[in-house]
């Protein structure tokens, strides 16, 4: 199932000034993800956990380091062809939901294949499947505030597997849930991981939500300290 | 582009129906409020502007021929009279000849300009024959009587203000020094009433009687003036008549009216002009920080948008759309007052001057350019502030840096 490498990072930095303070979120980070991989990156706050993800999702440019998907360099694409990398290649799933709350769990999905030049019809069609998806095909027109914490986040996973991406990340999705809540959530991950083959990369201070993962890397001060995989324990 | 357009209208049309439906109506009634300001004072001023034009038809008809240079008359008036008759787009005209004179009833005397009409006549070419308010207007026998102008009789409007002649009324007499010192004494016939000075401060009599004041022969007028079929053609006529051959200076109303009303008119349209301005400047202002307050509330939900790919236009088009909702629903709203307004103000005019009413007039392309204007600075006003935080790096706007 991980045979092909979709993602390669290089000696990865990021460093922010804040003031006349350098603050060296990573320093020098380098791996590989395969397709289909499960991987939650752990570390204590600071760790540059966020700021790796944020990088790998092309919110943010690393200070220095390569950045491969499909082997193609994605660190220096201008602003727009960025945009469109991650309407139609990744997915990315916000901690606190980040749904717009005047729209319909339906709106809140469809928009994206909308962007994507989907007519309203196919985009309609497309959210319902996804939203069924993740347990959410009677609530299509339910708005935010018509919704639970957990139900509010398996629409933000709606929203970002839609597209069908390349690769979702998660950023602490289940940071403001409680424990079944986020049980629904993590499952709904794992579902999309072992059914679909979906390559899934989260970020968790949670040990518990490893179980459900097939690889665990660990940040400490903008270094990577471990990388394990399920069963074949490795070390960088 | 046409992704951007779908997505911005979905954001818009969502972010509308389901958004804060009192914030809605307080932007919309605002809204309105200034569309109605934009396009109320000119309806009115429009009214007052049509009023001083219907009054410059006493003395000028719809074109006036006046004596050219120096001249205190108008030679071959009945040749110059003959041409712009022969106009085939003019419907009457006449000569008039106009006099400084003092008129004295009892011990109270007045100065007063005394025109000289062909009674007969003045009933097409103008109005004086139908503001009488008291006794009859002249005939065409009528040499030794005179309509006295209402603000010279005691107790007519106006006649407070300036020196008038007491209780004098239809059937006293009246004695007139002419400005050579010819003393006649007339029957005053009727008192014309147009509530406005250039009417209401004068007097008329027979023509034939300034000719014999003065010893001047047939031929002689200080103007000779014109009703065409169509005034707003008047310009057109005018060039007419300047091609059938009259030498004499020839004006229309119009530009005679913007003579005398120019600086009043000038300061009303100063007023209009800065009260307008300031209207638009209010309105962008209110839309700009509407806008601003909504992107600077959901800066993180922008930022989020564009971190899931949605393109910076897109957010964009969605506030420019919201913006011209806004718009839209102000203008209708304040087409409805406007109108409610206009409909009142018909029913009960503005009095000005205690007597004069001032009917407002709509005026349907002022509307439609006051309806783009607004349009044109929502859509600045809505997308300004939402292009600025669409710029800002994802990051800066998720942290609502």
């Amino acid at each position: 199932m991980h045979e092909k490498t979709i993602i390669k990072i290089k000696n990865l930095k990021r460093h922010y000034k804040t003031g006349e303070i350098i603050v060296k979120a990573l320093n020098g980070v380098s791996f590989e993800i395969k397709k289909g991989e499960f991987i939650a990156i752990m570390g204590a706050s600071g760790s540059g956990k966020t700021t790796m993800l944020r990088i790998l999702g092309l919110i943010d440019k690393p200070t220095k380091g390569e950045y491969i998907i499909n082997n193609l360099n994605v660190v220096d694409l201008p602003e727009e062809e960025r945009t469109y990398y991650r309407l139609t290649q990744l997915g990315y799933v916000f901690q606190d939901y980040a749904l717009i709350k005047e729209m319909s769990a339906a709106e809140n999905v469809y928009i994206l294949s909308l962007m994507e030049g989907k007519t309203k019809e196919e985009s309609i069609s497309i959210a319902k499947e996804a939203l069924e998806k993740v347990g959410l095909g009677d609530m299509l027109d339910r708005v935010p505030d018509q919704l639970s914490g957990g139900e509010k986040q398996r629409v933000a996973v709606a929203r970002a597997i839609a597209k069908k991406p390349k690769i979702l990340f998660g950023d602490e999705p289940c940071a403001n849930l409680d424990t079944k809540t986020s049980e629904q959530v993590l499952e709904v991950l794992r579902e999309l991981n072992q059914k679909y083959g979906q390559t899934i990369v989260m970020v968790t201070h949670e040990p518990w939500h490893t179980k459900y993962v097939s690889r665990v890397i660990e940040l400490k001060d903008g270094l990577i300290v471990s990388d394990k995989r399920r069963g074949n324990l490795t070390k960088s | 582009m046409l992704n951007d357009v779908k997505v911005g209208l979905l954001g818009a049309k969502s972010s509308i129906k389901r958004g804060n439906k009192k914030t809605l109506a307080f932007i919309v009634f605002v809204l309105a409020l200034i569309f109605v300001n934009l396009i109320f004072l000119p309806s009115m001023m429009g009214g007052l502007s049509g009023m001083f034009t219907d009054f410059m038809q006493y003395p000028y008809g719809d074109i006036v021929i006046e004596p050219s240079g120096d001249n205190t008359y108008i030679n071959n008036a009945d040749n110059v009279l003959q041409k712009a008759r022969a106009v085939p787009d003019v419907t009457f005209a006449t000569k008039r000849l106009d006099a400084g004179a003092s008129i004295k009833y009892k011990q109270k005397v007045v100065g007063s300009s005394i025109i000289g009409v062909s009674p007969s006549e003045e009933y097409d070419v103008s109005r004086y024959p139908y503001i009488i308010s008291e006794g009859e207007f002249l005939s065409d026998l009528s040499q030794d009587e005179i309509i006295i102008g209402a603000m010279l009789v005691e107790g007519y409007f106006g006649s407070e203000i300036y020196d008038n002649l007491g209780a004098v009324r239809v059937g006293s007499f009246v004695d007139v020094t002419y400005s050579n010192g010819v003393q006649r004494t007339y029957k005053v016939k009727g008192i014309m009433e147009g509530t406005w000075e250039l009417v209401d401060l004068n007097a008329l009599v027979h023509y034939k009687e300034i000719e014999e004041v003065y010893g001047l022969d047939e031929s002689k007028a200080t103007s000779i003036v014109i009703r065409v079929k169509n005034p707003d053609e008047s310009a057109k006529v005018k060039e007419k008549i300047i091609a059938a051959g009259v030498k004499e200076p020839v004006f229309t109303n119009s530009e005679k009216s913007d003579a005398v009303m120019r600086q009043a008119m000038e300061t009303l349209n100063l007023v209009n002009v800065i009260s307008k301005y300031v209207s638009l400047i209010v309105g962008a202002a209110l839309i700009l920080i509407i806008v601003y307050i909504n992107v600077l509330h959901r800066k993180k939900e922008i930022g989020i948008l564009k971190a899931v790919g949605i393109t910076p236009r897109s957010i964009v088009v969605s506030y420019a759309f919201i913006s011209m909702f806004y718009v839209l629903m102000g203008v209708l709203a304040g087409l409805i007052l406007y109108f409610l307004a206009m409909f009142y103000f018909t029913i009960n005019p503005v009095v000005f001057y205690e007597t004069i009413e001032i009917i407002p007039e709509i005026q349907v392309g002022l509307i439609i350019k006051s309806i783009f204007t607004m349009l044109i600075m929502s859509v600045i006003a809505g997308v300004l502030p939402a292009w600025r935080v669409s710029k800002e790096s994802i990051l800066e706007a998720i942290w609502g840096r």
